[in-house]
């Protein structure tokens, strides 16, 4: 490339008071150019991003529909939402990029030149501009946003009530039990009655598995030696699988129980089938709930 | 007034026939007699000794890979040096010459070389042989899972594949860029001739080098079941290929440890003339920001380790919840190393995509200070967020609050990443070579998994998919979609750099797409299995995963031929590409500037640098630098320095 030998000197803006990162003006004409909107690249990409944005939102509102599970508690339902929410605000700042990335390709990408040779240079734009600060303004405020949802929806479901079913949650390899204290019952089916609040209480025999109800929205891990706690409200009935999230050894995807999320009824009976007797099931079968938002606390504290 | 054919190159230098001492003797089949001889005696004096103890196995085969990582780098000529100046010597300058791979010819990609660019040769050949066998376990996976309950693999070796799947991965992905680029590319870019340890350089290869057949020796160890995370207690109790795992980890934080202090003190003292801080390539900087935080995350993971060996070989019981320990303890130091080690793996992809989008989009880097703001801010915000791994294990629920906060605002610095591509190629004048497409690829892929890993930091959400395929889906798409395709995206640039030759373009764009595509078909296909409920990990599932499963696979059969022609593009490319021009890209940083290849110590007339190298649109492009430069009539090129003349300069660099 010897023809590449230019001047070195000539041109050149070099030195430390000046290392050429002065290029607002550059950036101020662009915006402030007199053309009309739709006409500029501002404009453009627009008419790209508007379409991008719309079908990112309407993604966002139906695809989860059809590939969630049937979601059977409150939890599973803050999950759903969740990620309805998340998907629409990402939506635009999605498409911002892809159409700015879409439109480099269609309108900035020089037409019949020599793909071996560099095309000639773009606009020394540095940054300089006010973009840069509304993009971290508008990046931040969009954060907060989700900050916002996360803690609300989490602060939520730490509200506990007063008449929790606790259900008694045993790992071990390769297998969950579930224990329903008040009765001497041990099954390995998570019978659970429908808009009763239950508290999981979870524990392990051996290593460290995950209980995972899956339909219920809520997972926490099952220590040996240690209790864990999570809370749900089944508010559809259904069957549902509970797996195990944390590889756990040599059968790890045999370790899952079915679940069923059943009438008061149809629990009192599962819990009499199961040996209990009829006045222990019933207690625990009978109960409406009631929320106690004056009791509310954090789960482990 | 010298031509370019009178110049003098260091490597043509005539050593004596002792020059280099030990050195002359030693190479790779050295190392791997030395390490066999070490670890086979080894073997035999902790089997003597402490076979019949109850911990008896464990012990062995900790002492014995060990044993094998010291043979071998003895071998090799690691502790040579050290143990001369030990001994009152010092290596002579022609012991340097040697040891920097003069008068040796191709030998010296087989030796314990300390020429930064034959580091960064042996790194970018080891990195590839690594991705080969982290894909061909990647394919195994995805074959199994073909089937609800196939029977192609047991689940103890689909366990131990998984595993070693994983391992193998982070270990070639954290060394992708770090190795081959920051070693070759980036002494160049800052003007240096060499980096400042270089015994430490070729010593963070061959011991890394020395990392892997601990690794693979798992799978003849009975295999680790216990996913590259390792978590406690499962892998306390785990076969003794669990010993062998954790030697390979000390050993690869070793390397990784040595090379982040290389690259962080290079940067920090090697600059040339004039060559200030705000004046860097991006992709220097963002290599310093990558080194410094595996500096802070790595040596969590030999801290880590090492309690792992002494758990399950002498019967301490840091991990072991029934005997005084805590499950939470392991995962608390897993994931302080593990989540700043996702940016050390990042960090430096980005930057190479950065400096690829300013030469192709013939523009300067936009908003240089934010994007260095950038890579400084997710580094800081790392070391913050750990345990957001640990949203679901039940350890401290009260902290789920604020580890949601720190997490979230990754995103803010991250942000800034997609700010400076964007603005880069904003009224850019795209020269679309294949370089530029696999940056557009990775702005594509990236975004998509930012995105989830929103939906991730979110702890009611990630209470339904924490340890389920979306989260696989999800790091794949960051780690392979955005890390690894940066790093392919700097293979693309740099390729003539390196080698001598230019990357077969219509090739490598054939594999392009195939890349492209295998990687959504793959990975949707996994975020659908994710939603559905699927944990990770298994080896057999419910048939209601069926689709998600084969179709995923499907992609990753794609993802694999575009892997293979990618390779084929490389290894064609090597042997019999076109002869490279010093600058085909016409791009502005130093390493463009000098002659392919590159000689010795790079620069025989020290570059005085006096502005950033990102001057398109504004100042004329620098030409070559003296003294490879076509001598001009009127003027005595040797002189020359890039840029203005030197008295213009404030000389300084800090």
């Amino acid at each position: 490339m010897s023809s590449e030998t230019h001047d070195h000197d000539a041109g050149r803006v070099g030195g430390p008071e000046h290392d050429g990162l002065e290029h607002a003006g550059h950036e101020i004409d662009n915006y402030l150019s007199g053309k009309p909107f739709f006409s500029r690249a501002g404009g453009k990409i627009f008419i790209i991003w508007l379409p991008m944005t719309a079908v990112g939102v309407l993604i966002s509102l139906f695809l989860p529909h059809h590939i969630f599970p049937a979601l059977l508690s409150n939890q599973g339902t803050d999950v759903f939402e969740t990620m309805v929410f998340f998907s629409i605000l990402a939506a635009p700042v999605a498409a911002i990029v892809y159409a700015v990335g879409i439109y480099s390709l269609v309108a900035w990408r020089p037409k019949k030149h020599n793909m071996s040779e560099p095309p000639p240079d773009g606009a020394p734009q540095r940054g300089d501009g006010p973009l840069t600060t509304i993009w971290l303004v508008a990046s931040t405020a969009l954060v907060l946003v989700l900050l916002v949802w996360g803690i609300t929806v989490w602060s939520a479901q730490q509200v506990t009530h007063s008449n929790t079913l606790v259900v008694k949650v045993i790992g071990q390899q390769w297998a969950w039990d579930f224990q329903y204290p008040g009765t001497s019952v041990v099954s390995h089916d998570l019978m659970l009655p429908v808009n009763r609040p239950v508290e999981f209480q979870i524990t392990s025999e051996d290593i460290t598995h995950g209980f995972w109800p899956v339909n219920l929205g809520v997972q926490v891990d099952a220590n040996p030696n240690e209790v864990t706690i999570i809370r749900a409200t089944p508010d559809r009935m259904g069957k549902f699988t509970v797996r195990c999230s944390q590889l756990c050894g040599l059968y790890h995807a045999f370790m899952y129980s079915p679940g069923d999320v059943v009438s008061s009824q149809q629990f009192a009976n599962f819990l009499v089938a199961q040996g209990a007797k009829p006045a222990a099931a019933a207690r625990l079968a009978e109960t409406q709930p009631t929320i106690s938002g004056l009791s509310a606390t954090v789960a482990g504290s | 007034m010298s031509t370019a054919t009178e110049i003098h190159y260091l490597e043509d230098t005539n050593l004596g026939p002792k020059a280099g001492g030990l050195y002359r003797r030693q190479n790779i089949f050295t190392g791997l007699a030395v390490g066999i001889i070490s670890g086979f005696i080894g073997w035999l004096v902790s089997h003597a000794l402490l076979q019949s103890s109850n911990w008896g196995t464990d012990m062995v085969v900790t002492v014995t890979m060990a044993s094998w990582v010291i043979g071998f780098n003895a071998g090799m000529g690691t502790f040579n040096a050290p143990f001369r100046w030990l001994r009152g010597k010092d290596q002579t300058h022609e012991d340097e010459l040697y040891a920097a791979g003069v008068s040796q010819g191709g030998w010296r990609y087989w030796k314990y070389c300390t020429d930064h660019k034959v580091v960064g040769t042996q790194y970018l050949v080891f990195v590839m042989a690594l991705f080969g066998v982290g894909g061909a376990l990647a394919m195994m996976i995805r074959t199994q899972l073909i089937t609800p309950h196939s029977t192609f693999l047991d689940p103890e070796t689909y366990n131990a594949i998984v595993t070693i799947h994983g391992m193998t991965m982070i270990i070639a992905t954290i060394i992708m860029v770090s190795g081959p680029f920051a070693n070759f590319i980036m002494p160049i870019m800052i003007g240096a001739k060499d980096m400042a340890f270089p015994r430490l350089n070729a010593m963070s290869f061959w011991v890394i080098f020395s990392a892997v057949p601990p690794l693979m020796a798992t799978f003849f160890l009975g295999g680790v079941d216990a996913g590259w995370t390792t978590y406690a207690p499962l892998s306390v109790q785990a076969p003794a290929a669990m010993d062998a795992f954790a030697i390979c980890i000390i050993t690869f934080v070793v390397s990784v440890t040595v090379a982040g202090i290389n690259t962080v003190v290079t940067i920090m003292t090697m600059r040339a003339k004039g060559m200030t801080m705000g004046r860097l390539p991006i992709f220097v900087w963002a290599s310093m920001v990558g080194g410094a935080l595996g500096l802070y995350a790595m040596p969590a993971f030999l801290l880590d380790m090492s309690m792992m060996i002494t758990d399950r070989a002498t019967g301490t019981s840091f991990f072991v919840n029934q005997v005084g320990g805590n499950g939470w303890l392991w995962e608390n130091v897993f994931w302080i190393m593990g989540h700043p080690e996702v940016y050390v793996i990042l960090i430096p992809g980005v930057g190479a995509i950065l400096e690829i989008c300013s030469t192709f989009a013939r523009k300067p880097v936009f908003a240089y200070k934010v994007a260095i703001a950038g890579f400084v801010g997710i580094a800081s915000l790392s070391i913050m967020v750990w345990a957001h791994h640990m949203f679901t294990t039940g350890w401290a629920p009260l902290l789920a609050g604020p580890f949601m906060v720190t997490t979230e605002l990754i995103s803010i610095p991250t942000g800034i990443i997609f700010l400076v591509i964007v603005g880069t190629l904003w009224k850019g004048s795209i020269w679309t070579r294949l370089p530029m497409y696999f940056a557009y690829l990775f702005l594509w892929n990236f975004i998509i998994g930012g995105v989830t890993g929103i939906y991730l930091s979110d702890v009611p959400a990630d209470q339904y998919f924490h340890g389920d395929m979306f989260v696989t889906a999800h790091f794949h798409y960051t780690l392979l979609g955005g890390a690894m395709i940066g790093a392919t995206a700097g293979v693309c640039y740099w390729f003539n750099k390196m080698t001598g030759r230019m990357l077969d373009e219509k090739i490598g764009k054939v594999a392009f797409w195939f890349i492209a595509i295998g990687i959504q078909v793959t990975y949707f296909g996994q975020f659908w299995e994710g939603f559905q409920g699927m944990p990770r990990r298994v080896a057999y599932y419910d048939p209601i995963f069926l689709h998600a499963n084969q179709m995923s696979t499907a992609g990753a059969y794609v993802l694999m031929l575009g892997w293979l022609i990618f390779l084929y593009a490389m290894i064609h490319s090597w042997r019999n590409g076109e002869i490279a021009p010093p600058n085909p890209w016409h791009a502005r940083t130093l390493e463009w500037l000098i002659p392919t290849p590159v000689p010795l110590e790079n620069f025989l007339v020290d570059p005085v640098v006096t502005e950033d190298p990102y001057g398109y649109g504004d100042t004329p492009p620098p030409g070559q630098l003296a003294p490879f430069a076509e001598p001009e009539p009127e003027r005595e090129p040797e002189l020359v320095p890039v840029g203005a003349d030197a008295s213009a300069s404030d000389g300084g660099s800090h």
